[in-house]
């Protein structure tokens, strides 16, 4: 074929090219040719990007003879499955239109796979034009599967922690079946639950941060958060991102307030009660830090409880120090009311 | 106690003693008679063979072995199920990732309400299972 011809032709005076780069260069072609870090030149003047030089670490990385690749356009080298992503990142890093590294999967010869961090640069003649591109390839076949591994061992101990509290649940209720209230019962399973429910979900963000909105959701939606019969919440706010040690006593702070909207609260007379949550994250020379407002209206009237119990001890005691910050929970006629303020990161979107 | 699905026998899957314990607990709370409990992947497959079953609760990992042959059987006879599991849903098998799922530890009316959408009305949910099933690539 005339364009094969063609191409041998260019292929020829390329690879005539990198003989005089040899004699030239003689140490730095040697160097190049026997470091560690695998590393092709590609000729910039045929569209398809074809080797006209690649070293030895870079044929026992991918696997093939030298001869097996030179004038193989790069494409070549990603394999079969190289997806229409992989080839415009791979096109647009040649053309200068992206920035020249990225990750990237090969596949070797004997139709393994191999993930590798791409660097890729211009050579630039006299004239400036660009006649050769320079690419190594850092092999990260190790990183990404201590990444798997750690991405399993998180899921393997959530299953774990998980399970743990379900048996945690098995024994209370075995224990207080017919023993303890049934109040007191249910006060301990919900609480259990609520704790599983933040546990799970930071567990989905692998123990990153996850979204106060998230939160609100898993803990609120039992109480009737989404139910679309009757609106009863009302969430406001630009959701902040919370670490993992708040997030969980968020989510233990709304499930006691809501467990006490339930039975005494805006959630325990039929439909009139509501309860409106809203929040803003603002600067403040401590950094972000957000107030959040927890009120309940249209309940029956609130009277102040007479002793404190483990909810509003926790509430007001252990959380306003878990959270680093500040929790004000007031008995207001109208309904209850819940004041926090406290230490946030502001973006909205996962990084 | 309100038992509103009394009659039905549901299979119990699960392989934790105690965890056991508390679902037949909030399954004879509900009403429901339990079939097994059954603790192996055969285990199961014999009882859905020999008994007759409305619905199952279905733990995913069994000691190490994954219950999915379990799933088919049910799938296979329209037995609505749901997965109990300690595992995110996002764990699942390609395929099954379809059916409900109840992550463990989980509350009575939790229970109640999936079983609720399994059961009534009886025929259509053991069709829509069935769909499902067909779509999903197995």
């Amino acid at each position: 074929m005339p364009s094969e011809e063609r191409k041998s032709k260019a292929q020829t005076a390329a690879e005539s090219d990198v003989d005089s780069f040899r004699k030239d260069l003689g140490p730095f072609v040697v160097a190049a040719e026997t470091t560690r870090m695998a590393m092709v030149f590609t000729d910039a003047k045929e569209a398809n990007h074809p080797l006209i030089f690649a070293n030895d670490s870079f044929l026992s990385l991918a696997g093939y003879d030298r001869e097996e690749v030179l004038g193989q356009s790069f494409d070549f080298l990603l394999g079969r499955p190289a997806g229409p992503d992989a080839l415009a990142q791979v096109e647009a890093t040649f053309a200068g239109s992206s920035k020249n590294d990225f990750e990237i999967c090969f596949h070797r010869k004997d139709g393994s796979t191999f993930w590798a961090a791409v660097f890729i640069s211009p050579i630039l003649d006299k004239a400036g034009d660009v006649v050769q591109h320079f690419a190594s390839f850092v092999d990260l076949s190790k990183h990404k599967e201590e990444q798997d591994h750690l991405r399993f061992l998180l899921a393997e101990l959530n299953h774990r922690t998980q399970n743990t509290l379900a048996t945690v649940q098995a024994i209370a209720m075995q224990t207080l079946r017919g023993a303890a209230n049934k109040e007191v019962v249910d006060a301990f399973e919900g609480r259990i639950l609520a704790l599983s429910k933040a546990h799970s979900l930071l567990g989905r963000k692998l123990w990153e941060t996850v979204s106060l909105r998230d939160v609100i959701d898993q803990i609120l939606q039992p109480f009737g958060l989404n139910d679309r019969r009757v609106a009863r919440f009302s969430v406001e706010g630009d959701d902040v991102r919370l670490q993992p040690k708040a997030a969980l006593s968020l989510a233990m702070l709304f499930h006691e307030l809501a467990t006490n909207a339930a039975k005494h609260g805006a959630l325990s007379n039929g439909a009139a009660g509501k309860i409106d949550i809203t929040w803003q994250a603002a600067p403040t020379p401590l950094g972000d830090q957000m107030r959040l407002r927890w009120q309940e209206s249209g309940g029956p009237p609130v009277t102040l409880p007479g002793r404190k119990g483990f909810g509003s001890r926790l509430i007001e005691g252990g959380l306003a120090q878990d959270l680093d910050g500040q929790v004000h929970l007031d008995y207001e006629p109208v309904g209850v009311v819940c004041q926090i303020i406290m230490p946030v990161r502001r973006e909205a979107e996962e990084p | 106690m309100n038992r509103p699905f009394s009659g039905h026998r549901v299979l119990l899957v699960e392989d934790e003693m105690l965890v056991v314990w508390l679902l037949e607990d909030m399954l004879a709370d509900l009403g429901c008679a339990v079939v097994g409990p059954a603790s192996s992947v055969n285990q199961a497959l014999a009882m859905i063979d020999a008994e007759a079953i409305d619905a199952a609760v279905l733990d995913i990992n069994l000691n190490g072995q994954m219950s999915y042959p379990i799933a088919e059987a049910l799938a296979a006879r329209g037995v609505p199920f749901v997965f109990s599991t300690g595992y995110d849903k996002d764990t699942l098998l390609d395929g099954y990732r379809a059916f409900p799922v109840l992550q463990k530890p989980f509350h009575h009316s939790e229970l109640s309400a999936t079983l609720a959408k399994l059961l009534t009305p009886r025929e259509p949910s053991a069709k829509s299972v069935m769909a499902v099933n067909a779509e999903a690539p197995l």
